[in-house]
């Protein structure tokens, strides 16, 4: 019993709250002997000692696995010895079995990384992995990054957007979103590449920027939509609402903003992937971005990313009416298409959504751009047709990359000619 | 419409020879009879290229030899009052597989209002045909000696992953589905192959190869997802025997659930589709 004591003792001082198992090794013990099967038990009621049955203590002959965390394998062992009980090491190393089956995880994407620099951005994440890097970013960047709660969807997810600033008040701003439309997934997956791209070029690219203005990020527009990607549909495109009068649900949030609605474009069956929704607005998802860019009255760039179709677009979507600024929007397309072009090669066409793609209304840019938005710009991200919105994994940061080379173009322009 | 093989020289002269770009407004007021050039980017344009190579892959009926639009390089249109829009093209592609260049073509589409369009194309090939002769005969030879049947699902996954394996199922399921978006494409209408969702084999005592498939369409601009049931008879040498009947989105199974993706097993009855 004293010795028992010594070795709870022992265990208290020892006792450390590890979070990995370097140094742990697993145990075998296989009673042959009613003494050391009492022996075995008492262990159990050890707790400072942090030990793991794998096989807990049965019968005679019936082995027993213990994993011990570093601190108390001498204090065990000893006392393991000093009563007899013989044991064995099953496993020297627990780690290294943890290691090759996180890296086996890896593969299969249940992976929880501990930082932004093990996050693996090669692959498609969930809903939730997504917000965790978030946090993780946040965390490690405090004075650049801060999450900011912008709202609720139907189905009450918090909606976020990262929030990039050196500081000052209410300075001029970029906004970047992604996944509006929760079947690209390349979005999302570039939006998570992008809020790490910006954390790194703080200091380098993107000084001349940030001295100036702030970055807003929401990788995940259409939370619901996204979650409902992974869960039910990965060909889903709207928000997940239900419209009184309707079997049929969501509502295109590309098709909801204040411009043009109404107006040809869009559907007004609730059954259709366009449908505008009863009135604008009425999506949880757009009124947040709404309310926040009103809010905030310095928004400058707006840029809303989709895919697939490789095209960078400016206003309008809802009139054949030129911009105002079309002249302008137009050089910078072609800046910033020359500028993704020259990684890999990558074809984008550009211009104005109704000249370039077709004719939508209650598009989110042509909100921004009438909300006195100047610099307000549509990507269609890869490919063009050959997967779709099933895009290779290998391909989200190429893509990525090559796209975050226009978005420098963009927000060197805003920088340069600020309003 | 023997007239068509006959428009191919002077079509090659037209487009040699086009108009100054005209003032381009949508909706564009066609002044009938006349050709009007547009600009190789413009969607239209390569929604035209597109339905031409459609029908391209369909009537190949290659698996092994499949474009992809690569570049529009010029492109004119011409209105024809009370049948249609025709389209005058030259573009060059890839291989839809490989991304490869594979050549160019020259296609001219006459978009009709209720009948899949007109097309003639004509393309050069880069590719070996002798190559391709020999895939196509090799994968035929593969499907014909199966005593299992291939039932495979979700190619791509959700993760655009495609096995070895089923590639030449991919080529094969877009040839099929080939003759359906060139029989569904209008002017405003196009589409894409966005998932093979489900293909099964039926095992066949002759020398043809047989399947079942459940394809997803990507319709544009409507962004409507359509299901496709397609049934595939394919005897090498010959033209691909398409039947298939399609649903406009599975909104309409919609309660909640949405669609699923269930495996493949679990698409196809026992006995024989029948249309």
């Amino acid at each position: 019993m004293r010795a028992l004591l010594l070795l709870a003792a022992l265990g208290a001082v020892a006792a450390a709250t590890t979070e990995n198992f370097v140094g742990h090794q697993v145990l075998r013990i296989v009673p042959s002997s009613d003494a050391e099967l009492q022996k075995v038990r008492e262990l159990q009621e050890l707790e400072h000692l942090e030990l793991d049955f794998w096989l807990s203590p049965r019968g005679l002959g019936d082995p027993v696995d213990i994993r011990v965390p570093f601190p108390s394998l001498q204090p065990l062992k000893a006392h393991l010895e000093a009563n007899g009980v013989p044991y064995s090491i099953m496993i020297e190393d627990v780690q290294a079995l943890v290691d090759l089956e996180q890296m086996q995880m890896l593969r299969r994407r249940r992976f929880v990384p501990r930082s932004t620099s093990t996050f693996d951005y090669t692959s498609y994440h969930t809903l939730e992995e997504i917000y965790a890097f978030m946090d993780l970013l946040v965390a490690e960047n405090p004075n650049l990054v801060s999450k900011l709660e912008i709202g609720h969807t139907t189905e009450n997810r918090p909606i976020y957007v990262l929030k990039f600033s050196k500081g000052g008040t209410n300075r001029p701003a970029i906004w970047i979103d992604t996944g509006i439309h929760s079947r690209e997934w390349v979005t999302q997956a570039s939006g998570v590449w992008f809020a790490k791209k910006i954390v790194q070029e703080q200091d380098q690219g993107l000084a001349n920027i940030l001295d100036q203005m702030d970055i807003f990020l929401e990788i995940v527009t259409n939370p619901d939509g996204f979650a409902f990607t992974h869960t039910s549909n990965r060909m889903w495109r709207k928000t997940r609402s239900k419209h009184s009068g309707s079997l049929c649900v969501g509502v295109d949030p590309n098709r909801n903003w204040d411009a043009g609605f109404g107006g040809s474009g869009a559907s007004s069956n609730p059954c259709s992937e366009t449908y505008r929704g009863p009135y604008a607005n009425s999506e949880p998802e757009v009124k947040a971005i709404v309310d926040f860019v009103k809010n905030h009255g310095n928004i400058k760039a707006f840029i809303s990313i989709h895919s697939y179709s490789q095209l960078l677009l400016y206003p309008y979507g809802y009139t054949t009416t030129a911009v105002p600024d079309k002249e302008e929007l137009h050089q910078v397309a072609k800046e910033a298409v020359a500028a993704l072009s020259s990684l890999y090669g990558t074809n984008y066409k550009y211009g104005s959504i109704i000249t370039t793609i077709y004719q939508a209304s209650g598009g989110t840019i042509d909100w921004t751009y009438n909300q006195g938005i100047k610099y307000s710009f549509t990507f269609e991200l890869r490919d063009t047709g050959r997967y779709g919105f099933l895009l290779p994994a290998s391909q989200i940061v190429p893509t990525a990359q090559e796209t975050w080379k226009a978005l420098e173009v963009i927000m060197a322009h805003t920088r340069g000619h600020l309003y | 419409m023997p007239g068509l093989r006959a428009a191919l020289p002077a079509a090659l002269l037209l487009l040699s020879s086009f108009p100054p770009a005209a003032a381009k407004q949508p909706p564009w007021p066609w002044v009938p009879g006349v050709m009007h050039a547009l600009n190789p980017s413009d969607s239209q344009a390569s929604a035209a290229a597109r339905t031409a190579l459609h029908y391209s892959n369909y009537h190949g009926a290659s698996p092994s030899r499949l474009r992809a639009l690569h570049q529009v390089l010029k492109a004119t249109v011409k209105a024809i009052p009370e049948v249609g829009m025709k389209y005058y093209m030259h573009f060059t592609t890839e291989d839809y597989i490989t991304g490869e260049d594979a050549g160019s073509c020259l296609a001219t589409v006459l978009y009709l209002k209720k009948s899949p369009p007109q097309v003639y194309i004509k393309c050069t090939h880069t590719q070996d045909k002798k190559q391709i002769h020999e895939e196509d005969n090799r994968f035929y030879q593969y499907l014909q000696h199966r005593k299992k049947p291939i039932i495979a699902s979700n190619i791509p996954d959700s993760y655009g992953n495609i096995d070895r394996d089923h590639l030449a199922l991919w080529g094969l399921a877009i040839a099929g589905s080939s003759c359906i978006m060139w029989e569904r494409s209008r002017e405003k209408l196009a589409y894409f192959v966005a998932q093979v969702k489900a293909v099964k084999q039926w095992i066949r005592k002759d020398s043809a190869v047989e399947f079942e498939f459940m394809i997803l369409l990507h319709e544009t601009p409507t962004q409507k997802i359509d299901l496709c049931h397609m049934h595939l008879i394919w005897i090498l040498g010959h033209p691909l025997e398409v039947k298939y009947i399609c649903t406009s989105d599975s909104h309409g199974l919609e309660d909640g659930s949405g669609q699923d993706s269930g495996s493949a097993a679990g698409m196809f009855h026992g006995k024989e589709g029948n249309f």
